[in-house]
């Protein structure tokens, strides 16, 4: 073979090679991060909840943002007292292996899910602290007892992903197995992952009969990725990326940035001092500056999508002469205000984090505070956000980010104020009780208990400083019919894409 | 040589146990990898269960008793992120540094011996100019901001090239060319240096003198005295690209040890961090002494 035929056939193959843009049916989903672990009791993690999240595996029950729970697995549930509920299963339903779906798989799979032999972030995140058994009645029912009992059970299964009896307890699954619209067809390591329709789901046809997804750590590379027609959907970029109005879509991304303020130590137990530290803060600067545009200030825990968001309240107007007029009145009453509060931040907690933190440090001074801020990394400073806490503290104020996409304050408030709560700076024997009472109502008088206990933390106790309701970005081909929405946070349901 | 062999290779074992003791104990004292792998709101008996099934309740020396322990039977432990052992995670990505290595440093070698040489020749010239000048820019140039406007441009610009990913030849043209370019740029002032010395000895003025065309003069006898110092450059620069290039690895998608790395050790994936060290470790040094044997190769006054 002479040179000019050998260049021609390599110049030929690499044509043949050139990187497949997206087929017809076919979608490319670029993720920030490779997934370490695939298994169905993780998909709580973004990014694995993204790929596996009731596009493998699917949950018993299930929110929807506007229309409240719905049901999935089970087509219904009621309650039968004593902290039991009985969930009714779908039936014709089968596994990716074959294996017909019925009760005993999901009283494995909470058992599998709440167990000790292996860590699920399903388990820790919302079941700690209860204990769940479960009684088969037949194929297709199930009792489900939680110890304390929980009114929100059939919420909490929305949460519970279902894998077969079979799956091994005592370790993860690297090739998962669910009922879900679509087969986990391969992971190649450092690559991608690909999915494909399931042929026997229970529930129609998706339009989107496969998927891949590969792994950019870097925004920008996401963004011209989309941009070129690499991928499809690129479900979280910068907010600097963000910058093709046709294809970026910006979505209240659930999660809440707050200052989680010790009540614990002087002068941060006085009301006063509480109430001056959010009138110091010009919330409204920050929108369009260092944060994006639509960025909502928040008066709670919880974004508006939760039950219960009070839409009464009203965030604390900037008034740093207010807030000095306070401190001279603490001061006046013998408390110490120039003692030295530590204003803890997170590192590459959210995009422009220092320049945020940066800014409020200088705002608080401003209003007379002796502020000083410090950064850690995510390990560090998780010592100072959860119990316990060290001793020989100083006053306290932690930056933190909290999400709820679950549409019920209950999977937040117990964890941030009450008495036991991991990373409440607060004990109030009112808070206790209203939050005990508002996790055992249902219906609106559930909405109404939610609703005074927000107005209790913000108004009267000022047990926080609550920042900004954040948004994401994400970036979607101009071929499909996809809009992101607030649970684009946690998961990505192919089933929902169709193209234009 | 065979003894020159032993002794390095016992020489750098000492050294690989003494890079085990100090990564287990400094990797130690980043902290606490439950907080990492478990939500904020785990509850404390979540927290205390999974120290207990990853042995991090035991005190550190014990933890270390059986890290060594496992390590004579060469098992690495599991990676505490991945679910998987260690050494499998580290090697697939070390395959993918390796080839990346590989290619970029064939490339560098023989452009940057070819224009040194040339340059070193035409000095001050036009040629020796042009080279210096890119070479220079080369050597300086960030290595994030070139990936980044080399997407902008080929990609998004041109659409000539895929962003990133692995998939096809197309895909490795992008990491190669800026993995080139500053290492390129450093080899060849120093093969431009070492030439400009050679080049003006007595015995290529003999040569001259006897009528031997320039090609001889310049790629078979200057050169070869010209290369030792080269080849301590090429060394020093491979050894880098062995550890990651983490920069390039990131951007581009490329799934190498230096990303992996990284990634451990913000994770806390103690197993994993240790391994790739290990498993970098061990190339170098083999790299090392392959350097020593090229020494005595072209410089036969070199003896073991």
């Amino acid at each position: 073979m002479n040179l000019k035929a050998c260049l021609k056939g390599t110049a030929l193959a690499m044509v043949v090679a050139l990187p497949a843009m997206a087929q017809d049916n076919a979608v490319t989903v670029v993720l920030s991060e490779e997934l370490d672990l695939v298994d169905p009791c993780m998909s709580s993690r973004s990014n694995i909840g993204r790929v596996v999240l009731q596009n493998i595996a699917e949950t018993i029950t299930e929110m929807v943002p506007g229309q409240g729970l719905q049901p999935r697995l089970a087509t219904e549930w009621e309650d039968m007292g004593g902290g039991t509920w009985r969930f009714h299963l779908r039936d014709g339903v089968t596994f990716h292996d074959g294996s017909a779906f019925d009760a005993e798989d999901v009283a494995h799979s909470i058992a599998r899910t709440t167990g000790d032999k292996i860590v699920c972030e399903i388990g820790a995140k919302y079941f700690g602290g209860m204990e769940l058994t479960t009684n088969v009645v037949d194929a297709n029912t199930i009792d489900i007892t939680a110890d304390p009992a929980q009114p929100i059970l059939p919420l909490l299964m929305s949460t519970m992903t279902v894998v077969p009896a079979e799956t091994a307890v005592d370790s993860f699954v690297s090739t998962p197995v669910g009922t879900g619209p679509y087969t986990f067809d391969e992971y190649n390591v450092g690559q991608n992952i690909k999915l494909s329709a399931n042929p026997n789901y229970w529930g129609d046809q998706p339009a989107v009969q496969s998927a891949n997804y590969v792994f950019r750590s870097d925004s920008a590379v996401r963004a011209a990725m989309v941009q070129t027609g690499e991928a499809d959907i690129a479900p979280n970029i910068a907010l600097q990326d963000a910058t093709n109005d046709a294809m970026d879509y910006s979505y209240p991304n659930s999660e809440t940035v707050y200052l989680r303020v010790d009540h614990n130590i002087a002068p941060l137990n006085d009301v006063r001092v509480r109430k001056a530290l959010n009138l110091a803060v010009d919330r409204e600067a920050f929108v369009g500056t260092i944060l994006a545009n639509g960025t909502l200030l928040a008066t709670g825990m919880t974004p508006p999508s939760t039950i219960g968001y009070n839409t009464d309240l009203t965030h604390y107007a900037y008034d740093p002469e207010q807030a000095k007029a306070l401190l001279a009145e603490a001061k006046a009453d013998g408390v110490d205000v120039d003692q030295e509060i530590t204003l803890i931040g997170r590192t590459g907690n959210f995009g422009n984090v220092l320049e945020t933190m940066e800014a409020l440090t200088a705002m608080f001074q401003d209003a007379g505070f002796n502020m000083k801020l410090e950064m850690y990394e995510v390990a560090e400073w998780e010592n100072f956000y959860s119990k316990p806490f060290a001793e020989d503290r100083g006053p306290q104020m932690v930056q933190a980010q909290h999400d709820n996409a679950n549409g019920d304050p209950v999977f937040s408030m117990y964890f941030k104020y009450a008495c036991d709560g991991l990373q409440s700076g607060v004990c109030d024997e009112k808070i206790d009780s209203m939050i005990a009472d508002a996790t055992a109502s249902v219906g609106a008088e559930r909405e109404a208990k939610w609703k005074d206990l927000f107005a209790y933390i913000h108004e009267e106790n000022v047990t926080d400083v609550f920042l900004f309701h954040m948004v994401g970005f994400s970036r979607v081909g101009e071929r499909l019919d996809f809009e992101p929405t607030i649970k684009t946070n946690s998961e990505l349901q192919l089933a929902q894409i169709s193209f234009k | 040589m065979t003894a020159f062999l032993q002794k390095r290779a016992f020489a750098s074992l000492i050294s690989l146990m003494g890079l085990v003791v100090l990564v287990f104990f400094l990797s130690r004292l980043t902290g606490d990898p439950t907080t990492l792998y478990l939500p904020v709101d785990a509850s404390l008996e979540s927290r205390e269960q999974f120290r207990e099934l990853h042995g991090l309740n035991d005190p550190i020396l014990v933890q270390f008793g059986r890290y060594v322990g496992d390590l004579v039977q060469f098992d690495f432990g599991m990676s505490i992120r991945r679910s998987a052992p260690a050494i499998d995670v580290v090697l697939q990505a070390f395959v993918w540094t390796l080839q990346l290595a590989l290619i970029t440093m064939t490339l560098v070698t023989v452009a940057a011996i070819v224009i040194g040489s040339i340059a070193a020749f035409h000095i001050g010239g036009v040629f020796d100019r042009i080279a210096t000048f890119f070479s220079l820019i080369g050597a300086s140039a960030p290595d994030f901001w070139i990936a980044i406007i080399s997407i902008v441009i080929f990609s998004v610009g041109l659409g000539w090239l895929p962003t990133s990913g692995t998939g096809t030849v197309w895909h490795w043209i992008l990491p190669i060319a800026v993995l080139f370019i500053r290492p390129f740029g450093l080899i060849l002032q120093v093969v431009r240096g070492s030439m400009v010395s050679t080049l003006s000895s007595a015995y290529v003025k003999t040569a001259r003198a006897k009528g031997l065309r320039n090609k001889p003069i310049i790629f078979v006898h200057a050169l070869r005295n010209a290369m030792l110092p080269v080849i301590t450059v090429i060394g020093d620069q491979a050894a880098a690209l062995l550890n990651g290039a983490v920069v390039v690895e990131t951007i581009f998608g490329f799934p190498g040890v230096g990303k992996l790395m990284i990634d451990s050790i913000l994770q806390r994936d103690f197993t994993v961090v240790l391994a790739a060290i290990m498993v970098t470790a061990v190339a170098i040094f083999v790299m090392n002494i392959l350097i020593d044997i090229l020494y005595a190769v072209l410089d036969p006054r070199i003896r073991y």
